[in-house]
């Protein structure tokens, strides 16, 4: 939420999705966008996460909800100390999705809606084609559950229908509405200006040249 | 002698900043005052550094420039492109300010970092956002009142005498009366800044003479004409800013870094270009009434349409209202065809190129307010100053009172003790050169670097 002075407390945003869905592009663009407007931003990318502070876990139920509640506790240790956090992991499972929602409060859930269909065309990582030659088990969306989540602050529709770009504006866009960040431009309700101030400054304008 | 300095207390201590900022002088007929002999105290600044040659944003208009030397940032951060913008998806314009700013400026950075901060004047700062510190709102505050942070500093002002702006109405009517109006509103400004330099010991403290770009817009060409009604006036107020220069100078102690900048040059108008009126005859633009006049009044079949200076935005859907040009390829067909016809625009009057070059938004803009960048930028030759009003009936118009327009690559720059700048500075440039001289990491989000690590690794 944004204190008395204008700025930010910390909070944390959860990218969700199958692989190949977008989240590391679009987690990677709304960091930025954040770091321009002077936060304090951590990126945790699921991919990472894995090779150090989930080494050893494999891809389990347990193991999966071990990964999340771990990285729920990293968000948590962030946001105490003014940072924010931006997660970009699969993490397939609601129940716990909601339970590290619960622990960090301010949280919010971004999904990456693609159809696996669509996803396991695309598949630039070809997992989805050792996935579905037997190679690889437990993956989600093949031979393992995803559930999306039911009360998403945003979903962002990454099938074509929106640009990366497109996506992260709108998770920036509900980071204001929801009070986390201080709004980019006054909404008409709060301008800066009255209409009669308005047009006092446009004759200015217009007598200057600027217009 | 290095013991002695160490041994003598501290005058107030950590190193400070103190920034004035003269609106719209050039680069350029600062040398010539220079070599005329004129501008003493300035020049025994520049001593102390150098006097650079400067480059501005794009567009060159003060509140896109102040914008970007405030956040170190380029437009498709901050997200001021011009004194008139559209609200997304809608033909609606209105009029950037401080709350349209997405970047952290200075002045906030500073100040979370537990520094005093003061800064007047400076676009685009009205309404003043929240500091450590005071900031007094720029010419875009419909009034004193609203300029002010706090009574207090209204209730100063006003007892100073102190005004928003100059009347640019009264230059309009009766450019005579204009030019001691002129003068007092100047002589108020720096008597205010006089004030709040004595409050405090302030670790970063801005002000910002706007008074030299109104005395430029209505008597550049007088000035270049040698006009015997003006040009001794025009020299006059410069020896006023100069003697001003000299007590600010004498202000600055070891510890203060004094930084003298502008924010684009000036040349003489030989034609006010409206560019509207080039798309309509070209069929890029159609309005939708008889006697149109803002942006609502264009007809939703319309290609493009241009806002002040030389902003052209194409009719894009699902970013315009009615937009209707596809993204993709068919925006870049049209969007490559529109900019090699501006680009061949000549003065009906003899024929010679107008446009100096047509840019894009990818090649001036990047960030989270890039979406509402226009989709090409005019850089016009000197002398075609591109406007943005609807509904002319001719190219190009020449009038008597707006006589002067703001150039590009002329604004000039000058930090005490920094000389050989190295590199060509670049007016995103001066902050980091700022944070870094008062000790403070420059935030990554800028696109500014400062020029004491180039001229450091230039040694």
């Amino acid at each position: 939420m944004v204190t008395s002075d204008g700025r930010a407390r910390a909070f944390t945003v959860w990218f969700t999705g199958l692989s190949g869905a977008g989240k590391t592009t679009i987690s990677r663009i709304v960091v930025g966008r954040l770091k321009e407007r002077g936060l304090e931003v951590e990126p945790l990318d699921g991919d990472v996460i894995r090779t150090h502070l989930s080494a050893g876990l494999g891809f389990s139920k347990e193991d999966r909800d071990a990964n999340v509640r771990r990285i729920g506790w990293v968000c948590e240790l962030l946001n105490r100390h003014d940072v924010v956090a931006v997660v970009a992991a699969i993490s397939p499972y609601r129940e716990v999705r909601d339970e590290v929602r619960e622990r960090i409060g301010s949280f919010v859930e971004v999904y990456l809606e693609a159809p696996v269909e669509l996803l396991a065309q695309r598949d630039p990582k070809g997992l989805y084609r050792k996935a579905q030659a037997g190679e690889l088990s437990g993956f989600s969306g093949v031979d393992d559950p995803y559930e999306p989540p039911l009360h998403a602050e945003v979903t962002c529709h990454t099938d074509g229908r929106e640009t990366p770009e497109q996506s992260a504006a709108r998770v920036v866009a509900t980071l204001e509405e929801l009070g986390y960040l201080p709004p980019a431009s006054t909404p008409d309700g709060e301008a800066a200006y009255t209409a009669d101030e308005e047009s006092e400054v446009t004759d200015r304008l217009r007598d200057l040249g600027y217009l | 002698m290095k013991f002695l300095k160490r041994a003598r207390p501290p005058a107030g201590g950590s190193p400070r900043a103190l920034v004035v900022a003269l609106d719209g002088v050039p680069y350029t007929y600062m040398r010539r005052l220079f070599e005329a002999g004129e501008m003493p105290n300035m020049r025994a600044i520049t001593e102390r550094g150098e006097l650079a040659q400067m480059d501005t944003s794009m567009p060159n208009v003060s509140s896109v420039a102040w914008a970007s030397f405030m956040t170190g940032a380029n437009p498709g951060k901050h997200n001021i492109y011009g004194f008139l913008d559209r609200r997304p998806g809608t033909r609606r314009t209105y009029i950037p300010t401080s709350r349209d700013l997405r970047a952290p400026t200075i002045l906030e950075i500073l100040s979370a970092a537990g520094k005093r901060v003061f800064s007047m004047n400076v676009p685009v700062t009205y309404p003043p956002r929240p500091v450590n510190g005071t900031v007094i709102g720029c010419f875009l505050s419909p009034n004193l009142e609203k300029a002010s942070p706090t009574p207090e500093v209204f209730r100063t002002l006003e007892a100073i005498g102190y005004q928003v702006d100059a009347d640019p109405w009264l230059a309009r009517h009766n450019k005579a009366d204009f030019l001691p109006h002129l003068v007092e509103v100047f002589e108020a400004r720096m008597e205010a800044t006089r004030h709040f330099w004595r409050q405090e010991r302030w670790d970063f403290f801005m002000t910002h003479i706007m008074e030299t770009d109104r005395l430029h817009h209505f008597f550049w060409e007088e000035m270049e004409n040698e006009d015997p009604r003006y040009a001794e006036a025009f020299l006059a107020f410069y020896r006023r800013v100069d003697e001003a220069l000299g007590e600010l100078r004498s202000w600055a102690d070891d510890d203060t870094t004094l930084v003298v900048l502008s924010d684009h040059g000036f040349c003489s108008i030989r034609q006010e270009v409206h560019v509207n009126t080039w798309l309509a005859q070209n069929g890029y633009l159609r309005y939708a009434t008889n006697e149109p006049k803002t942006l609502a009044d264009i007809d939703p079949t319309s290609i493009a349409y241009s806002l002040d200076p030389g902003r052209i935005y194409l009719n894009v859907r699902g970013r315009e209202a009615d937009g209707h040009i596809e993204p993709g390829e068919a925006y870049d067909r049209t969007r490559s065809e529109l900019a090699t016809a501006l680009a061949g625009m000549t003065d009906p009057e003899n024929g010679a190129p107008m446009v100096r070059r047509v840019a894009t938004r990818e090649e001036l803009y990047s960030g989270s307010a890039y979406e509402a960048a226009p989709d090409l930028v005019l850089d016009m030759h000197d002398g075609y100053d591109a406007k943005g009003p609807f509904g002319k009936p001719d190219l190009c118009f020449k009038g008597d009172a707006l006589v002067g327009m703001h150039t590009t690559p002329d604004a000039l720059l000058s930090v005490s003790d920094l000389p050989l700048l190295g590199r060509r500075p670049n007016i995103m440039d001066v902050v980091p050169t700022i944070l870094e001289r008062v000790g403070l990491p420059v935030p990554e989000q800028m696109d500014g670097r400062s020029l004491l690590r180039t001229a450091a690794a230039h040694a």
